[in-house]
């Protein structure tokens, strides 16, 4: 039995405040799983003029992963590297705390890196439904038969500003402003709900 | 309307912001009739039906600026390209 009904899943639930962790929705087994407890170094490259080629280059085999210059996303055992406009490289890691450090040795003046640790909430989602949530709010085609895994995207979701790309079959993760947490995981829950929602949150970011 | 991003693909409108007119060219702020040169390239603006050039701003996507080849009558676009080439100075 869900914790919240899907008759109004959100009922009592301050707007501003981040839904807790729980079911939402219909009952029986969680059609849709959402967790933002995953909380990986963050970092964005940003080439200098003409070195878009050579950074992709040196990203993909210091995290042995395959990068290239596109909206695509990279994803290695303890690291992923998603493009996110040409020459720029979102990087997350599961192990390296100084994460902006160790790409400024890498990259020297090839590129210019910015911390980001603290900047998104990280929300993991998976199931089969997914794309049919994520459709309720989304401007471009998610349709797994078109977005495969290792596809990635900026795009706006339920007018939010996103970054997402699909990690394997039925898993997604997406990138969201910390400062949207509570408004989007309100989109989620309520699009989520009729399949049934899980929802597993918690941390507080670093800060 | 849906843009055809040369970095993202095809996108809706919505994730762009508008600049407007990407045929002028500022003028040479030296000449002898810079102030009426002037003048024009900042109020004067054409006002097609048919082939127009634009800038917009992916402002919701990869942040490029885009010069977009639009079809006024029909919002049929027929090209859309990055505003600045890679290795060209900014």
């Amino acid at each position: 039995m869900a914790d919240h009904s899907s008759h109004d899943p959100l009922a009592g639930i301050p707007f501003d405040r981040v839904p807790p962790s729980g079911d939402y929705g219909a009952g029986g087994a969680a059609g849709v799983s959402v967790a933002t407890t995953d909380t990986p170094f963050i970092a964005l490259v940003v080439a200098r003029n003409g070195f878009a080629a050579s950074v992709a280059g040196r990203l993909g085999r210091a995290f042995g992963v395959e990068v290239s210059d596109r909206a695509s996303a990279a994803i290695g055992a303890a690291s992923t590297v998603v493009g996110t406009g040409p020459g720029r490289f979102l990087v997350l890691s599961k192990i390296e705390p100084d994460l902006a450090g160790t790409l400024r040795a890498l990259l020297g003046n090839e590129a210019a890196i910015t911390e980001q640790d603290d900047a998104f909430v990280t929300f993991d989602l998976a199931g089969d439904k997914v794309p049919d949530l994520l459709a309720k709010g989304a401007l471009i085609d998610l349709d797994p038969r078109v977005f495969l895994p290792g596809h990635a995207a900026t795009t706006v979701i339920a007018h939010s500003g996103v970054t997402l790309w699909r990690v394997h079959e039925s898993g997604w993760r997406l990138l969201v402003a910390r400062s949207l947490e509570a408004s989007f995981t309100r989109f989620l829950v309520a699009s989520g709900a009729e399949f049934g929602l899980r929802l597993e949150n918690g941390t507080a970011g670093r800060g | 309307m849906r843009i055809p991003c040369p970095y993202c693909g095809e996108r809706d409108a919505h994730e762009f912001a508008y600049l407007g007119d990407a045929t002028l060219t500022r003028p040479d702020p030296a000449a002898a009739e810079a102030e009426q040169a002037f003048h024009d390239y900042v109020y004067l603006r054409d006002n097609p039906a048919g082939a127009h050039e634009e800038w917009w701003y992916h402002a919701n996507g990869c942040r490029q600026w885009l010069r977009v080849a639009r079809d006024t009558r029909t919002h049929a676009i027929a090209a859309a390209t990055a505003a600045r080439v890679s290795g060209e100075p900014a």
